[in-house]
């Protein structure tokens, strides 16, 4: 069976799909669930009252069975206790929307997962008020590679912008003047990457630049490895968020000391 | 109305070929190893089939062998001059960006005691020749190099890359599918001593391909028989299919500046409106050094599949290199490659042009894709609304 052969219930969701969006509020709780593999991303928002989902909305990443199946399990949820929400599962999505090709069952049937973290989360709420989890972002590991690669492909500082013509370059967050090296070098090259252990930057100055120009910016994120044969080729990224780590290929690395 | 925009996954058979091969299936059905005159009129169309095919890439006619399509020419070619070739050296270096059969072919040889490299190309797809260089061992005896690529379009200076083997007494393959038809090759200009070729990428019927052997160059064959293509691919000739071939090798080389323009033009238009009508969205690719034909997007912050799906809805045949749309579910290893995170290698979208689009089929798309993309963005999670 082909990945994209769906059932006409699928394809109808993924055409209209059913609440989407979001919702906001303190009674609003936030599910998440992300299958990097994939590419898969969740998110539900989940209103409670008297112990019934009032409301819920989602957003989604994915393909045309992870858009149906959030489209679905909404339906589905909505109304009904957080104990019957909670105990509804990937098969009974899948059913509803008359099956799934056979190698979306796993990975683009988050639907159920996304909820139940969302439930979860607002059981947990309910518990104890004020538990935000925080990543620490002050904790700074050494980057294997790093020395090695010292201006074969890693500097510590910008000499001649024009030495990064065309090349993928990622610069790490060290505050506003790494910030500005990252905007000027997108006059020599369209491929550059702001990496910060940061959930978000500050507001005001650089910051507000570089979030409106085309540096992508990799937000709870640190570099773990540098490789390559020569040169710098390869980084291995950890996601701080996730907890995941992947390669990506790039030419040089600007860490400012 | 329907719009095929996937020239590059497969292609009609061209009517003209269909009608010189029909001949073939029916009165003119001999073996070319057959002695008597209806075993001659089969090897005639086999060895001028050679001639025209060899002539189109500027070989020499007992260079071109016929196979049963380019997964058996790259098969052959790589894995016949390794076993062959094994007493010089064990190292065989591979582009990051080359087609899976190659990579899985690699996969195969590493295995069985090779030792693969792979070259790591700049964010447009270019191999670089330094890249290229510093993999070198004195164990290297082949590198594969792709012609262009079949994903975001990219051609390689294959000619310099076919100098360096050359000088270094290494042997080049590429695999020129996706490029034949759509850029001029030669073979001896660009110093390549093995090359893969498909009937289909030039409109003649699937089933059949060509590898090209230069003369010198010694491989083992893999398909043991009968000894047909000088004992190096066994099996009766698939007649039929190689008088097509040769049909579509005519028209080809005929209509290819014309309708190499026609494509460019269609290309050109797609890829200044797309970039300019929707925001967040980027070529993926090389923008000048890349096949005519090849038009290959990303846009923030929605997925592959769910833009194929959408434009399947419409009528409109196109393709991504969404890992959703993947059967191992892993996203494309040539957009990975290009040193693009997961998710934007998620948002692409791959339109390829062939001899039967028409300009209208620009419009249809550049109509109905700002909508598409608006709708799934909406729907996305990772896309925020500029303020």
């Amino acid at each position: 069976m082909k990945s994209t052969q769906y059932s006409d219930k699928v394809l109808e969701h993924f055409k209209n799909p059913r609440n989407v969006g979001t919702l906001e509020g303190d009674d609003v709780t936030v599910g998440r669930v992300g299958n990097p593999v994939c590419g898969d991303l969740m998110e539900f928002y989940v209103k409670v009252k008297d112990d019934r989902i009032e409301d819920i909305k989602f957003k989604t990443f994915g393909c045309g069975s992870a858009i149906a199946t959030a489209s679905m399990i909404t339906e589905l949820a909505k109304g009904k206790t957080i104990d019957e929400a909670t105990r509804i599962t990937r098969q009974d999505v899948a059913n509803e929307l008359d099956g799934l090709p056979p190698i979306k069952m796993h990975c683009s049937n988050l639907a159920a997962d996304a909820l139940k973290d969302a439930l979860t989360k607002y059981q947990k709420k309910q518990e104890q008020p004020i538990a935000e989890h925080r990543a620490d972002s002050t904790r700074s590991k050494e980057i294997t590679g790093l020395k090695h690669f010292i201006d074969k492909g890693v500097f510590t500082e910008v000499a001649n912008y024009s030495d990064f013509a065309n090349k993928r370059t990622m610069v790490l967050d060290k505050g506003e003047r790494s910030m500005e090296i990252a905007l000027e070098l997108t006059n020599q090259t369209p491929r550059v990457i702001f990496v910060t252990k940061s959930k978000q930057l500050s507001t005001g100055g650089a910051a507000d630049r570089l979030k409106a120009s085309p540096v992508r910016i990799l937000y709870e994120s640190e570099i773990l490895e540098i490789s390559g044969l020569n040169t710098v080729e390869k980084v291995i990224i950890h996601d701080l968020n996730e907890d995941e780590e992947y390669e990506l290929f790039v030419d040089s690395v600007i860490t400012l000391d | 109305m329907d719009v095929y925009l996937d020239y590059q996954s497969a292609k009609p058979v061209d009517r003209r070929v269909i009608d010189a091969m029909l001949p073939y299936l029916y009165y003119k059905f001999g073996n070319p190893s057959s002695l008597h005159q209806v075993g001659d009129v089969a090897t005639e169309i086999l060895e001028s089939s050679r001639e025209t095919i060899s002539a189109f890439v500027g070989a020499q006619k007992d260079e071109i062998i016929f196979t049963s399509g380019a997964t058996e020419s790259n098969n052959l070619a790589i894995i016949g001059y390794a076993l062959r070739n094994k007493n010089k050296g064990n190292h065989i270096v591979i582009a990051e960006i080359e087609h899976i059969s190659i990579h899985n072919i690699a996969k195969y040889l590493e295995k069985n005691g090779f030792v693969i490299s792979k070259i790591p190309v700049d964010q447009f797809g270019i191999v670089k020749i330094d890249k290229l260089a510093e993999r070198i061992t004195d164990k290297t005896i082949l590198i594969s190099v792709g012609y262009a690529n079949n994903e975001i379009g990219t051609v390689q200076d294959i000619a310099t890359i076919g100098t360096f083997c050359r000088e270094k007494k290494i042997a080049l393959h590429t695999d020129a599918v996706a490029a034949e038809g759509l850029i001029p090759i030669d073979v001896a200009r660009d110093k390549i001593d093995l090359m893969t070729l498909s009937s289909n990428d030039v409109y003649g019927p699937r089933g059949l391909g060509v590898m090209y052997l230069r003369n010198g160059i010694r491989i083992n064959p893999l398909t043991i028989g009968g000894g047909q293509e000088r004992g190096l691919r066994s099996g009766t000739e698939n007649i039929p299919a190689i008088a097509g071939m040769k049909r579509a090798v005519e028209i080809i080389q005929k209509e290819m500046p014309e309708e190499t323009e026609r494509f460019q033009r269609f290309r050109d238009r797609m890829i200044k409106e797309v970039l300019t009508s929707i925001p967040r969205c980027y070529l993926n690719g090389h923008p000048i050094n890349r096949l005519p034909n090849n038009a290959h997007f990303r846009f923030d912050g929605i997925e592959g599949e769910s833009l194929l799906l959408s434009f399947k809805d419409k009528n409109i045949a196109v393709s991504t290199g969404s890992a959703c749309s993947s059967k191992t579910l892993e996203p494309s290893h040539t957009l990975i490659a290009l040193g693009l995170l997961h998710e934007e290698a998620h948002g692409s979208l791959e339109i390829t042009f062939g001899r039967f689009n028409e300009e209208s089929d620009v419009d249809t798309v550049l109509d109905v894709l700002p909508e598409i993309v608006k709708r799934l963005r909406k729907l996305s999670p990772l896309y925020k609304e500029e303020v």
